[in-house]
């Protein structure tokens, strides 16, 4: 492997990905503004990608920065989705934390 | 030939038609009725000729159903008899009913019943096979069942309806055993077919006798299968007269004598059906003492009557059985009838008790009734006199003197019963409660009194002279039957037919005189109402309870349904079979409860079991890595 190309130690890379992936779970898991659980869920998007990129340079292989783009690509649409589910619920309830809203319950 | 068809199918056609058109046609139902028989009755006479010239009568070829099943119809001299029957005497009881349901809104039904009726039972005496006979012995035991429920919003009617076809049912099925079993070791069942091959039947051949009897016994009312037809009196009463005393019940008669190359193979067959013939006019006639009902007196004197016809073609005198056929459907179908004109002038009571002087007020009636009377009892020169004493000493040609003795014990209860019936009902004072006078002769409500009269007077005419065709050796009737029945050749008995003659006639004889003293003396007459009073408060228990017949079916058959239905209804069902049912909901209803508390409906609750999940993964698969 050639040093320029990866001039940081791949495991840095896995490391502040691990530390980026666990920061959003924290956020899924622990907030109720439904706001914040998007984004933390586009910071584990994020780090997967991380890992994506830094795996494709290591191994010389672009499969990695396709399905960076791809995760991009899904990951908006998620946001656009999430989004309009969050107004919805808004209007008809004036409020969005997402333990009150329990319908489902069994 | 196209005339047999006619005469076959005519009645269905009348059924169609006043079935369908009722509501316009109304009353003029009962001409189409009339007809529809009438017309084949005249076809019949027309085909006299041919029927008897050559040996087996006019075969009609129809369809072939199957290998070994070719439907056809055949008019030999045993169905002529019985097609006469069913049409001649059909016509004036249909006819007769054009007054006697004249008041009946549902007249075109009765009439299209009736119709339908006399089509089946065509059906079943035309027939040149066993299942056409299957058929038509079906269909009127339904016929019958419509009859007798007529008047469907009486309870008793609808009951006697369920009862007879209940019953008529065994019959049915013991009689399909009974064509499976001749269709299984021949493999035909056309009646040239298997009677020329009895041989064949080798050893099932006193089975096959049994289960065809066990039919021919439900729907003739034998020992220990006549219970329906007292009640099935319920019905109006020309019903009474055509299926239940002229006909139908005589189906049994006509089975055993179609059949007579099968009993003459099994003697055991004759002894069975001999010995159930004569206890069955034993009992009836004994039974016939104790009725006050008088169309109960007259089912249970049909039950006894059809006894000795049974007797007769069970011990093989089968020209006699038949023979006393023909002339029981003249004098009892005048009986029934003559019962119902005197019925509806007392307002429908039935009851002999409170009747009395009818004489004066329906003399057609007892003129017709006292020719009928006598020749039920078997007065010499009335019709029933020659067919009971060949019937008889039929019996004691054939080597059963004790049944021979029993018809003659018979004979005298006979006399005693209808002379009873006669007596009481005719001669003294009216004693009825009610004063209800029926005159209908100037009612508009009600037909023309000739209308039930003529078809009475005829009826009883023809009780007296309906036997002439059997007197002598060589009379008219056995030569009409000589190509039918084997030439019989029989040891000459101890006792000769004169002697049985004497016998049968001084039995008579004193019935009519005990009748006589006990109800129609000037002293009986004067004290008639204390009097019956007093023999119905002392009528011995085992006649009251009709030989307790009812109670033991009832406690062998009845009851222990109700009990395995009540064990079905009350336990099986709702405990084992919903029971299960019920379990298995239970532990789905229970699955969900345990499942339906993981929904928690808490969003971040999901999200931590997916990470939980998503962990669990992730240290199995490292610790993989490690161990590696």
């Amino acid at each position: 492997m050639h040093p320029d190309l990866l001039p940081v130690a791949l495991a840095n890379y896995v490391g502040l990905s691990s530390v980026i992936f666990v920061i959003g779970v924290a956020g899924v898991l622990l907030r109720r503004n439904p706001l914040i659980m998007l984004m933390s869920i586009e910071l584990m998007w994020n780090a997967a990608n991380l890992l994506f990129l830094a795996f494709a340079r290591a191994w010389l292989n672009n499969a990695g920065h396709i399905f960076a783009f791809l995760v991009i690509t899904v990951a908006a649409a998620e946001a656009a989705i999430g989004l309009a589910i969050v107004v919805v619920v808004f209007r008809t309830r004036t409020n969005v934390d997402v333990d009150e809203v329990a319908a489902m319950k069994g | 030939m196209t005339l047999l068809l006619a005469i076959w199918l005519l009645p269905l056609a009348g059924a169609i038609v006043n079935w369908a058109f009722g509501p316009q046609l109304k009353r003029a139902a009962g001409i189409i009725g009339s007809a529809a028989v009438g017309l084949p009755f005249i076809g019949t006479l027309l085909t006299w000729r041919a029927a008897t010239s050559q040996a087996p009568g006019i075969h009609q070829h129809l369809f072939s159903w199957m290998p070994g099943f070719d439907f056809g119809l055949l008019l030999d001299p045993l169905s002529l008899i019985w097609t006469l029957i069913i049409t001649g005497v059909g016509f004036l009881i249909l006819f007769y009913s054009i007054g006697y349901m004249w008041p009946d809104p549902a007249i075109a039904r009765f009439f299209a019943y009736m119709n339908f009726f006399v089509f089946a039972m065509l059906t079943l005496v035309l027939s040149d096979n066993f299942v056409g006979l299957l058929i038509g012995w079906g269909l009127v035991g339904l016929a019958s069942y419509f009859l007798i429920g007529f008047w469907f919003y009486k309870p008793a009617a609808v009951a006697a309806a369920r009862k007879a076809f209940v019953i008529n049912v065994v019959g049915d099925v013991a009689m399909m055993f009974a064509i499976f079993m001749i269709f299984a070791k021949i493999g035909s069942l056309s009646f040239a077919s298997v009677f020329g091959n009895v041989g064949a039947l080798d050893g099932w051949l006193f089975w096959i006798c049994v289960f065809l009897f066990i039919g021919a016994a439900a729907k003739s009312a034998q020992i220990p299968l006549h219970t329906w037809l007292p009640d099935a009196m319920e019905g109006p009463t020309p019903v009474s007269a055509l299926i239940h005393a002229a006909t139908m019940v005589t189906a049994g008669v006509y089975l055993i004598a179609r059949c007579w190359p099968l009993w003459n193979a099994s003697h055991e067959a004759q002894v069975l059906v001999g010995t159930i013939g004569g206890l069955t006019a034993l009992a009836g006639a004994l039974l016939g003492m104790a009725q006050w009902d008088i169309k109960r007196i007259l089912a249970y004197s049909t039950m006894s009557q059809i006894g000795y016809m049974i007797m007769g073609v069970g011990v093989t005198a089968y020209q006699a059985g038949v023979a006393h056929f023909f002339t029981h459907a003249f004098f009892k179908a005048c009986l029934f009838l003559g019962a119902g004109i005197v019925i509806q002038k007392l307002a429908d009571e039935q009851d002999i008790r409170r009747m009395g002087g009818m004489r004066s007020r329906a003399p057609v009636a007892f003129w017709a009734m006292f020719a009928a009377v006598l020749a039920i009892s078997g007065f010499p020169g009335f019709a029933g006199f020659f067919s009971k004493d060949a019937v008889v000493y039929g019996a004691l040609e054939h080597g059963h003197p004790w049944l021979y003795a029993v018809g003659i014990i018979t004979a005298g209860i006979t006399a005693y019963y209808m002379f009873r019936l006669f007596f009481v009902t005719f001669f003294g004072t009216y004693r009825g409660e009610t004063a209800a006078e029926h005159e209908h002769e100037h009612d508009p409500a009600h037909a023309p009194g000739w209308i039930m009269a003529a078809p009475v007077a005829i009826l009883g005419v023809f009780s007296v002279i309906a036997g002439y065709a059997m007197i002598g050796a060589n009379s008219a009737w056995s030569r009409l039957f000589a190509q039918t029945f084997p030439a019989e050749n029989v040891p000459s008995v101890a006792i000769s037919e004169g002697w049985t003659t004497a016998i049968l006639f001084v039995v008579m004889a004193a019935g009519i005189a005990i009748a006589y003293l006990r109800y129609a003396t000037p002293v009986a007459l004067a004290n008639a109402p204390a009097r019956l009073q007093l023999e119905s408060e002392r009528m011995p228990a085992p006649l009251v309870k009709l030989f307790y017949f009812d109670d033991v079916i009832d406690w062998l058959f009845v009851k222990p349904s109700q009990a395995l239905g009540k064990f079905f209804g009350s336990w099986l069902d709702p405990d084992v079979i919903d029971g299960a049912v019920r379990g298995v909901v239970a532990i789905s209803v229970g699955l969900a409860n345990v499942v339906r508390g993981w929904q928690t409906g808490l969003l971040r609750s999901y999200a931590l079991i997916v990470v939980l999940g998503a962990a669990a993964f992730a240290i199995y698969y490292a610790l993989q890595g490690a161990v590696r």
